[in-house]
């Protein structure tokens, strides 16, 4: 399959053929993966492959998805302006 | 600054009855959506029942909507949460127009869809197939004239339907790249074994021939006889034996480049063709989006006929973490129909524990979790088979790991 010309991460541009090759080479987690390729590390959070790195890890080392989530979220979760996480608008409503 | 009684993240199907069932409790109830409109997934919604009649999502969504106001239900949309804190009332919301507190809380934030990644899926004019409904069906814009759709499942179908209603050209729905990690539906075999699940229903008279053949042999002789060039559903050609390799273009698509397939996936030679298209979507499923869940320390499973990480609930839709509740597709892909359900559970599930009139609320939580039941039992659109067995297993397990006074064990 032509793994080097399918784009996994679309913010940070990481092809299925790094991906699949990092997890061969260091017998990886997802998070691992992340950390080793920024797959999943750009501005969208990983909103749009974090699924599908963790499909890609559990089928190349041929072992289920685990329960626990395996690439973390952290806060702020959406985008937010300086002015909102500083409390802002905090005495107005 | 005011406390709510419940605040709930989502005004989509489950979201909007958990609210008209708290506030008709007695509930101050606010609910905010990250959408401009409410209603959700509702939105997109439009398919044939049955029965004949039309489900029009759109009026659905109307109705609950005007039905929560009539309650005292405050409602914004426009406004993302982007961090939970716990505190002593019960909770601090943080969103982009300042922070809410509330005692209880729901997350009914829906799902969201899996994108199948393929050579070529980065192409303007390439969208995942929820995107091309809600250009369509919300904003009344034709994404385009003519399209190819990649992933045969039940919401392609539905939603190839629909774009045909806005004057789409459907090409054809094909499969995606088979053997391939990026997807779980696979071979033909196994996309032919999930589309029999929906047979039944359909609305063909053809695939639903093909359903009831289906019933006396195995998907695999289901798969032998299906035809190459596909089966018509309303004049959208279905091809399960067809796979998209790449899709084609430079600055804008152009195609879909594709090959025939055996039953088990295997490409058979010199069979490569392009099908030319100015946009293409790519239906890759659905998945629970638990992402303001895993900003608590609620605990997830992640189960496959659900649709992925769920934050593990009972059934009456608590979570291990106080105060905090779940409905809808969090839980779970299903129907809309059985959001509805689950949130009207939600609400009075919360009412009960704010009102502590346990007699009362009781018999009313027993009547709800039957309606879910009958809602799942009868489901148009199933998504995955065996969803109610794995529900039933989400459940024993938070009898079993937050309930029950024994140690944590594993149901499996």
């Amino acid at each position: 399959m032509a793994g080097e010309k399918t784009i996994v991460c679309r913010c940070e541009e990481v092809t299925l053929e790094t991906i699949v090759d990092t997890i061969e080479q260091y017998s990886c987690s997802s998070r691992e993966v992340k950390l080793r390729t920024r797959a999943g590390m750009g501005y969208c959070g990983g909103r749009t492959c974090r699924n599908v790195i963790d499909r890609i890890v559990a089928a190349t080392n041929g072992e289920p998805i685990k329960d626990e989530l395996q690439l973390s979220y952290r806060s702020p979760i959406r985008p937010a302006t300086f002015e909102v996480l500083g409390g802002g608008h905090e005495n107005e409503s | 600054m005011k406390v709510w009684n419940l605040l709930i993240v989502g005004a989509g199907p489950a979201g909007l009855n958990a609210a008209i069932a708290a506030a008709g409790e007695g509930l101050k109830v606010k609910i905010i959506d990250e959408f401009n409109r409410i209603g959700g997934r509702l939105l997109g919604q439009l398919h044939q029942e049955p029965n004949g009649e039309w489900w029009n999502g759109i009026d659905v969504a109307n109705r609950l909507h005007e039905k929560a106001i009539t309650l005292g239900v405050k409602i914004e949309s426009g406004v993302s949460v982007y961090d939970l804190e716990q505190s002593e009332f019960g909770w601090k919301v943080y969103t982009s127009e300042g922070m809410e507190k509330t005692e209880k809380l729901l997350l009914a934030t829906g799902a969201t869809e899996v994108p199948t990644p393929i050579p070529g899926w980065t192409i303007p004019g390439v969208m995942s197939i929820g995107a091309a409904q809600v250009m369509g069906n919300v904003h009344r814009v034709k994404p385009g004239n003519t399209c190819v759709i990649i992933g045969a499942n039940v919401l392609s179908i539905a939603i190839a339907n629909e774009l045909r209603l806005c004057g789409v050209e459907v090409k054809e729905i094909v499969i995606s790249q088979p053997n391939s990690s990026l997807t779980h539906s696979g071979t033909p075999e196994k996309v032919m074994e999930s589309l029999l699940q929906l047979t039944h229903l359909a609305p063909s008279v053809l695939l639903r021939q093909a359903g009831r053949v289906a019933k006396y042999i195995h998907p695999s002789l289901a798969v032998k006889f299906y035809p190459k060039n596909g089966m018509n559903i309303l004049d959208i050609p279905i091809k399960i034996k067809t796979a998209a390799t790449e899709i084609i273009g430079d600055k804008k698509v152009k195609g879909v480049k594709t090959v025939n397939i055996r039953s088990n996936g295997e490409i058979i030679p010199n069979t490569e063709r392009i099908t030319e298209a100015d946009f293409v979507c790519i239906a890759g499923g659905l998945a629970p989006l638990p992402e303001l869940a895993a900003l608590t320390s609620c605990e997830f499973k992640f189960v496959h006929e659900l649709g992925g990480h769920i934050p593990l609930h009972s059934e009456r839709m608590e979570t291990n973490e106080p105060n905090l509740f779940v409905a809808g597709n969090i839980t779970g892909v299903e129907s809309a129909k059985v959001a509805m359900a689950q949130g009207t559970v939600a609400g009075l599930t919360i009412a009960s524990e704010i009102k502590g009139n346990k007699k009362h609320s009781d018999s009313a939580i027993e009547e709800a979790l039957l309606t879910v039941r009958k809602e799942r039992e009868e489901a148009l659109i199933q998504f995955q088979p065996n969803i109610a067995r794995a529900r039933e297993l989400i459940y024993q397990q938070f009898e079993l790991d937050w309930k029950a006074e024994s140690p944590k064990r594993s149901i499996s």
